[in-house]
């Protein structure tokens, strides 16, 4: 609730607030300026996401990461002297980020994405530091401390992960690059850590590459647990996905989660809503312009590699439109989907997003695009788009079958390439799916008249022994 | 004993258009703002495709309304009759929840001409005197159509207005409606695509040298983003609008193009369930001080406010400020006082006709779209002529959607059996309506007051309707007839069925007529006859600010939402402006 | 350190908070069109809720002469209306709990101010159901049920006009044409709204119109004039006709 509060709220807004409060316990020490830069960073490396138990104060940590392990606690980074980090000097703050140490010299786990951290200037870090000292309210809380089996408890084996791994040297700019792809690269490569999701990783989880300079693998895309994150490099022709976008397209997608070709799903979701829509419109332009630096490889690229030509395929339009002769997952698509995304697959810009190249409908595991038709999505409300718009799920009204011939017509539809689908995949996933109410449309008749929806199960219950009236 | 609780900015009465509207604008202004909606709340979660979609539920229960259990009005004739309540919905279907009537509505977007806000003054240029008949009360708004026009272009800019203007800066446009006012901008979208009915009404109309224009919409026409960050996706016309929440985001109400912007305000919060009994006067005299309200748990709580903002349905308006002892309670007879004074309604008539030649598919149905035209309005040509004031716009909308509201059958099927069974199924798909809506004046006996009678469960009276239809208006909508005949020779279908009203028929408040319902507390120029001054402020209580149709002296032809809309924005303009700053009565009693 | 627990973390909130479904339609894979295939019980296993047997006789009756089933397709018992009425009287609607239903109750009151009964729906069915029956004693000896098709008919024009007069078979305040009213707009109803309320099965109401249900999405048919629309009707809950 605090924080869906906080994410509700503009930026200036939440930098307001915080600050005021802090100045209350802090008795004015910082200077506001570089207290409200250090709070911009922090939004910048969405600290707040995994240093914020549900429910729990911001920052003061406890949110449970699973691993296989166990589950690594994140911890209090308030100012609060016994629970926080209050007692860091800003050398050791330093250490924490660039070098994963904590201030007693063991190792973070690499929860923390301090091999991108590496990047930040001694300055960025500076405003971090005293945005944390003095722009955060002290709490208390203390988070529960992770405790993993061994050996995943020893931390002192991190230190030859570090070595191979995390070797990266603070940002220095390229003087062959302008100011703004700089910055754009500083951002990508810092805080922005995308690399954590979007490059892919090797044997030991590591990111094959942690910068452009380290290979073509860097944002290349990544498959994450079934779900794509795509690759973010941006120059190449013919491609779907972020090649295939403009510059302020990539920049409407972080502000708001939508543009003129897609909508956020999944992962990215909250991402958005945390920390990219609250950054500025010219760091979010100078990220776009450095992605569209790096060129596509089509060796190494996920879920943009495919040269499907985002060209109008009109024998899908055709065939919807005329609405005779339809496959099962045609009509599927008229009666579900075609509301919103139209005959033509584009659905309507900036506002339903088209299916005609769509990442998740081209991806080579469908899980993401079976997700969505069962669960359905929502975007985020954002400062520049603050609609909240919700795609209902469909899990309640399809079968099994039903969702795995809608989906394999929408990854074949308008030119699309991907695989058709089954329906044991669809249980596959309706079963690794939390039992809990998500965004469905299912006209709930016990709102208005509960013993009608009593009958409804009554009846449903009774054997059906004959039928007399057939 | 009531609760009473921290004091406010501002409250807002009713959580509605204009109730989102002032929340904006008072927000803007640096307010602390607090909203109290009757109803439940409704998100977007509630409209989810398919929800909407079921016409049972919506079309035919009625359930985004009002429950009359809460709150319904009593209705009469004359004062010689016994007024009776409206026991469930029939002649009007007022909204209820988050969102209000701007959740369910049609989606048709007017602003009135500029004669229709000064209509008197429109009237005493136009007539000869002793024209009017005596009893009639009409006067004009007090603003005019150029005051209004900047709010009328950012409220279609929200709604993400579809169409095509007729008028641009006094250059008229061939496809608009030539007889509007000049806006400044163009439509912010182009209209929306044409049905079949839409296509034969006008090459009927063209040919009789009319002026079809496509209706100004709010189901939107295509993707638009409104300048609050809103967006708003392409109507597709699913068949599901009026009585209905829309399952596309396609048709502009508080939830599409307002709520979501308000909801991150820092100081805006807003209370469902929450009904405002009494606003609160203050001992000055001359303010209020905050409102009773019951919350859902039954609790009674005060809600202290520097601002009130009575933004509720124009009914509903009405009934609080009586409740509220706030303005004095018009009489007809002593001819004094004026809340619940210029109530009127709406006169519309329709022609259904069947054609076995063509097949409208009328599920395919959207409530802003359709074909007008206004060339019979009150201003366009000789009313003195045919016998009264007023005029009518006349228009076609493809549809009805749905199944249980949309059986047609031609002039003498029985109402069941086989042969309906058969005419149904026939004729479904083979009907096209004309339909008009048309002013309604305002007259000395037709007025709101409370019921001697009938209580809602807080024991408080309901308001009393007493209405009738007046000859002069019947004048009118018969006058209509004979042109909507035109059309129909035009058109030549198989047959037709015709559903006016004559001179001398009496309201019949069994069937339905319209949803627009306005006057009551009307705004004006002169306290003896006006509740609010022209800047939608009580003239009795500085801080007391009355958003809604109850505004209007009289009735419009055109739908009044995009009015009821700009009168808000020019409201919020001179309380952001001017009242804040040096809070006091914006006008002087005179 | 063979994980990335940030990504964890982020797939668990996903988790959490959108990609999940409601709890109803876990459990089954068996979507609702093939439920409504197979789960919806013949009109006679149907156990009313609100109407005692005789009452449910009569309605079975005379909704099937209002909408009977011919050459035109079939009628109000194949789609279960009777069922559909029997919901809705059971429930909120039968109570009236939407209405204003306080008095003094202007029984008289002209038509044109609308509904002033002091009755519920449920009681204008138990009322009329029984007076109507009375009718048909008085003029044909026996209840309605038992009368022939033409002379319920018969029976049904007569409530239609309103000629039997209820109050001297001692129901009071009941016309007898508002009892009609009421069972042919019910009886419509039913026969034409979504399955999901129990009548209209296998949507054969929509399909005698040529109506779509719940498709709710025609954008691109606007400009196919006079083209007839090839597909059946989807209901609210998926099932395809």
């Amino acid at each position: 609730m605090i924080n869906q509060l906080m994410y509700a709220g503009g930026l200036a807004l939440m930098l307001t607030a915080t600050v005021v409060q802090a100045d209350e316990q802090t008795k004015g020490h910082g200077d506001q300026d570089t207290i409200e830069r250090g709070a911009y960073l922090s939004r910048a490396g969405d600290c707040v996401a995994c240093h914020t138990a549900p429910g729990g104060d911001d920052f003061a940590g406890g949110l449970g990461i699973e691993s296989p392990f166990g589950t690594i606690y994140s911890t209090n980074i308030t100012p609060d002297k016994q629970a926080g980090i209050g007692n860091y000097s800003e050398a050791e703050f330093a250490a924490a980020l660039r070098q994963g140490k904590r201030a007693d010299g063991a190792n973070l786990y690499p929860a923390m994405p301090y091999p991108s951290y590496a990047r930040l200037t001694d300055d960025d870090i500076h405003a971090l530091y005293v945005y944390f000292m003095h722009g955060v309210a002290p709490n208390d809380h203390q988070p529960q401390t992770t405790d993993l089996s061994f050996p995943f408890n020893q931390r002192w084996g991190i230190s030859g992960w570090n070595w191979l791994f995390a070797d990266q040297k603070p940002f220095e700019p390229d003087d062959q690059d302008s100011e703004k792809i700089n910055r754009g690269r500083y951002l990508v490569e810092g805080l922005g850590h995308c690399g954590s999701c979007h490059t892919p990783r090797g044997l030991f989880q590591q990111e094959k590459a942690l910068n452009d300079d380290d290979g073509d693998e860097y944002l290349a895309g990544a498959n994450l647990n079934d779900w794509l994150a795509p690759g973010l490099r941006g120059k190449g022709e013919d491609h779907l996905g972020v090649a295939g976008w403009r510059e302020q397209d990539i920049a409407d997608y972080l502000a708001t989660g939508r543009n003129a070709h897609s909508a956020v799903s999944g992962e990215m979701t909250s991402v958005i809503k945390n920390s990219t829509s609250h950054m500025t419109r010219d760091d979010l332009s100078a990220i776009a312009a450095y992605l569209k630096t790096l060129p596509v490889s089509d060796e190494t690229a996920i879920g943009s590699e495919r040269h499907v030509s985002a060209r109008k395929d009109s024998e899908t339009e055709q065939q919807l439109t005329r609405a005779d002769d339809l496959s099962e997952g045609g009509r599927l698509y008229l009666d579900n989907c075609n509301a919103c995304h139209f005959a033509d697959g584009r659905g309507a810009s900036g506002v339903f997003p088209a299916l005609a190249g769509n990442s998740q409908a081209n991806a080579d595991n469908p899980t993401a695009l079976i997700h969505t038709i069962l669960a359905g999505a929502q975007l985020p409300s954002t400062p520049e788009r603050p609609e909240a718009l919700m795609m209902p799920g469909f899990g309640w009204r399809l079968s099994d079958q039903e969702v795995a011939d809608l989906a394999t017509f929408v990854r074949q539809g308008w030119g699309n390439q991907g695989g058709t689908v089954s329906s044991e995949a669809v249980r596959k996933v309706r079963d690794s799916m939390d039992k809990r109410e998500g965004f469905s449309g299912n006209p709930d008749t016990a709102a208005s008249d509960t013993s009608a929806a009593q009958a409804d199960a009554e009846t449903a219950s009774q054997p059906n022994v004959k039928d007399n009236e057939q | 004993m009531s609760t009473t609780r921290p004091e406010v900015d501002a409250v807002i009465i009713g959580l509605g258009w204009t109730g989102s509207i002032m929340g904006m604008e008072l927000t803007d202004a640096g307010l602390n703002v607090v909203a109290l909606e009757r109803g439940n709340e409704r998100t977007k979660e509630d409209f989810l495709y398919p929800k909407p979609a079921d016409e049972l539920k919506y079309g035919v229960r009625l359930k985004m309304m009002q429950r009359p259990k809460q709150s319904t009005v009593t209705i009469r004739r004359n004062a010689s009759e016994t007024a009776v309540p409206q026991r469930h919905w029939t002649t009007f279907h007022p909204g209820d929840g988050v969102g209000g009537a701007g959740s369910h509505w049609t989606g048709v977007l007017y602003r009135a001409t500029p004669n229709e806000l000064a209509l008197k003054s429109f009237a005493d240029r136009t007539f000869e005197p002793g024209f009017l008949p005596e009893d009639m009360t009409i006067q004009d708004y007090g603003v005019t159509y150029e005051e209004l026009e900047p709010h009328y272009d950012f409220f279609e800019k929200v709604a993400g207005l579809s169409g095509q203007a007729g008028n641009i800066q006094g250059e008229t446009i061939e496809g608009g409606n030539p007889f509007e006012g000049p806006r400044q901008n163009p439509f912010p979208l182009s209209p929306l695509p044409r049905t079949l009915t839409d296509t034969l009404f006008t090459e009927a109309t063209k040919k009789l040298g009319w002026h079809p224009y496509p209706y100004p919409s709010a189901n939107v026409s295509g993707a638009w983003t409104n300048p609050y960050g809103m967006q708003l996706g392409p109507c597709n016309f699913c068949g599901f609008c009026s009585n209905y929440g829309c399952l596309n985001y396609s048709k502009a109400s508080p939830q599409t193009c307002i709520l979501d912007a308000l909801k991150q305000r820092e100081h805006f919060s807003y209370r469902t369930n929450c009904e405002v009994t009494r606003i609160v006067k203050s001992d000055d005299g001359e303010t209020v001080k905050g409102v009773l309200y019951h919350d859902g748990e039954g609790q009674e709580i005060f809600q202290p406010a520097k601002l009130v903002i009575l933004a509720s349905f124009p009914l509903s308006n009405v009934r609080l400020l009586l409740l509220s002892q706030i303005g004095q309670p018009y009489d007809p007879v002593a001819n004094t006082g004026v809340v619940g004074r210029n109530f009127s309604y709406q006169i519309t008539g329709s022609i259904d006709m069947y054609f076995k030649r063509h097949q409208f598919n009328p599920f395919i149905s959207a409530g802003g779209s359709g074909q007008v035209i206004d060339d019979f309005s009150p201003d366009t040509f000789d009313t003195a002529k045919h016998g009264f004031i007023g005029g009518s716009y006349i228009y076609t909308t493809q549809g009805p959607g749905g199944a249980i509201g949309a059986v047609k059958v031609p002039p003498g099927t029985p109402s069941w059996g086989s042969e309906w069974k058969k005419n149904a199924s026939e004729h479904y798909g083979h009907h096209m309506m004309l339909g008009t809506t048309g002013t309604n004046m305002s007259y000395r006996d037709v007025y709101l007051d409370l019921d001697p009678t009938y209580t809602d469960p807080h024991g408080d009276p309901l308001l009393r309707m007493t209405y009738d239809w007046k000859d002069n208006d019947m004048r009118m909508t018969q006058f209509m007839a004979e042109r909507m005949r035109e059309i129909v020779a035009e058109l030549e279908p198989d047959y037709h069925t015709e559903n006016f009203k004559q001179v001398g028929d009496h309201f019949d408040a069994a069937k339905y007529q319209s949803t627009h319902l306005t006057g009551g507390a009307i705004m004006g120029t002169d306290p003896s006859t006006s509740v609010l001054n022209r800047y939608l402020q009580h003239w009795d209580a500085h801080n007391l600010f009355v958003m809604g149709a109850s505004a209007f002296p009289q009735n419009m032809q055109h739908n009044p939402t995009g009015t009821v809309a700009a009168l808000t924005y020019w409201s919020a303009k001179h309380i952001r402006e001017r009242y804040l700053g040096n809070p006091g009565p914006l006008m002087s009693q005179g | 350190m063979t994980n990335e627990p940030d990504n964890m973390k982020r797939r668990d909130f996903m988790r959490r908070s959108l990609l999940t479904i409601p709890a109803v339609s876990i459990g089954s894979s068996v979507a609702f069109n093939a439920y409504a295939d197979s789960g919806v019980p013949a009109l006679s296993d149907y156990q009313p809720m609100f109407f005692e047997d005789s009452q449910w006789q009569f309605i079975l009756a005379a909704t099937d002469r209002l909408i009977p089933r011919d050459e035109h397709g079939p009628g109000a018992l194949e789609a279960h209306v009777p069922v559909f009425i029997d919901k809705e009287l059971a429930g909120s609607y039968g109570r009236a709990d939407d209405w204003y239903m306080e008095g003094p109750f202007h029984v008289d009151a002209d038509e044109a101010l609308g509904y002033q009964l002091p009755h519920t729906p449920a009681d204008i069915y138990r009322l009329g159901i029984r007076a109507t029956n009375d009718y048909c004693r008085q003029r044909f000896d026996r209840d309605f049920t038992a009368l022939s098709r033409d002379d319920q008919e018969t029976v049904l024009r007569a409530l239609e006009k309103g000629t039997p007069d209820f109050a001297r078979l001692g129901v009071q305040d009941l016309p007898s044409k508002t009892f009609f009213s009421f069972l042919l707009q019910n009886t419509k109803e039913g026969f034409l709204a979504d399955p999901i309320y129990g009548g209209n099965r296998h949507m054969v109401g929509w399909k005698l119109l040529g109506f779509t249900g719940a498709r709710a999405s025609f954008r691109e048919w606007v400009d196919q004039y006079d083209r007839d629309y090839p597909l059946g009707p989807v209901s609210l809950s998926g099932e395809r006709g």
